[in-house]
C-alpha cells in the first residue's frame, strides 16, 4: 500500500448497516440511471420520428457535421470510460496513488470532451440559423449528454477529494462503485448519439 | 490546413480507438466471471464501450458513414 494510501482508503472493516445496505443503494443508483435513460430515449425516439417523417435529411441548410472530430471526440470520451475502469479496480487492489492518477486521467478526458464539444458547437453556430429541426434534435441531445458529462466531471472531482480525505476505505467504496456505473451510463448513451448523428 | 486537421484526428482516433477497444475487451474477459448486480452491469457497459471504439474506428475510416456529415 502506498504512503498516503496510509491516511486515504484505510482499513475498515464493514459494519453490520453497510453490509445490509448496500445492495439497496446500488439498485437505488440503477434506477436513477433507468429514469436518465428513459430520459434520452424519448428525445432520440423523438429526432428518429422527425428524421424518418421528413421530406428528406438532412433537411436543405442544414450544416454539415464534422465526423473526423466527433471520432477523436468519441474516442477520448471512450478512453475515459477505460481510465475509470482502471480508477475503480486499482482502489479495489489498494493501490490508492495509481487510483488517483486513473481519477485525475478520467476527469481530465471528460474535460477534453467537452473542449471537442465546444469547438463542434463553435463551427456548427454558423449555419444554426438555418437548421430547424435538425439543429434543434442535435442541439438538444448533444447539449443534454454535454450536461451529463459536466455534472459527471464535478461528480468524480467530488469523489476523488472524498478518497483522499478518507471517506472511503479499501472495503466499503459503494460511492466509487456507483461513480464508476455513472461515468459507463454517460459514455454508453454517447454511443448511441454518436451512432444516430454521425454514422446513421 | 483544415485537411491536414482532419487527417490527423482521423489516426489518433483510430489509433487511440483501437487501444481503448482492447483495453475495454481486456477488461471485459478480466470480470466475465464476477458476480453481482453492479457487476453484470459493468459488464454490458464495457461491451458497450468496446463496440463504440469499433464505431468510432470504422467513421475515422471512412467505412462507416451517415447521411450530413463531413467526409
Amino acid at each position: 500500500m502506498s504512503q498516503a494510501g496510509v491516511v486515504a482508503g484505510h482499513h475498515e472493516e464493514p459494519d453490520q448497516l453497510y453490509v445490509e445496505t448496500r445492495e439497496l443503494r446500488v439498485q437505488g443508483f440503477l434506477l436513477f440511471m433507468v429514469s436518465d435513460l428513459v430520459l434520452f430515449s424519448s428525445f432520440i425516439f423523438a429526432y428518429l420520428y422527425l428524421r424518418n417523417t421528413g421530406q428528406g435529411w438532412p433537411p436543405p441548410g442544414a450544416p454539415k457535421l464534422d465526423l473526423a472530430l466527433a471520432a477523436i471526440n468519441s474516442v477520448i470520451l471512450f478512453g475515459s470510460g477505460a481510465t475509470m475502469h482502471f480508477a475503480l479496480e486499482n482502489w479495489k487492489h489498494e493501490k490508492f496513488m495509481k487510483f488517483t492518477g486513473w481519477m485525475v486521467a478520467t476527469i481530465v478526458l471528460g474535460a477534453l470532451f467537452l473542449s471537442g464539444q465546444i469547438v463542434e458547437y463553435a463551427k456548427l453556430a454558423v449555419g444554426w440559423g438555418s437548421s430547424g429541426i435538425f439543429g434543434t434534435s442535435f442541439f438538444t441531445l448533444t447539449g443534454m449528454h454535454g450536461f451529463h458529462v459536466f455534472c459527471g466531471i464535478i461528480y468524480l472531482t467530488i469523489l476523488l477529494l472524498q478518497a483522499v480525505h478518507g471517506k472511503y476505505t479499501f472495503q466499503k467504496y459503494t460511492g466509487l462503485t456507483l461513480g464508476t456505473l455513472y461515468w459507463h451510463f454517460v459514455d454508453v448513451i454517447w454511443v448511441v448519439l454518436f451512432s444516430i448523428f454521425y454514422l446513421y | 490546413m483544415n485537411e491536414v486537421v482532419a487527417h490527423t484526428e482521423r489516426a489518433m482516433a483510430v489509433f487511440f480507438g483501437i487501444v481503448v477497444f482492447i483495453v475495454a475487451a481486456i477488461a471485459l474477459k478480466n470480470d466475465w466471471k464476477a458476480k453481482g448486480l453492479e457487476n453484470q452491469v459493468f459488464k454490458m457497459m464495457l461491451a458497450l464501450l468496446a463496440l463504440g471504439a469499433f464505431l468510432a474506428i470504422m467513421a475515422a475510416l471512412n467505412v462507416l458513414v451517415g447521411k450530413g456529415v463531413e467526409v
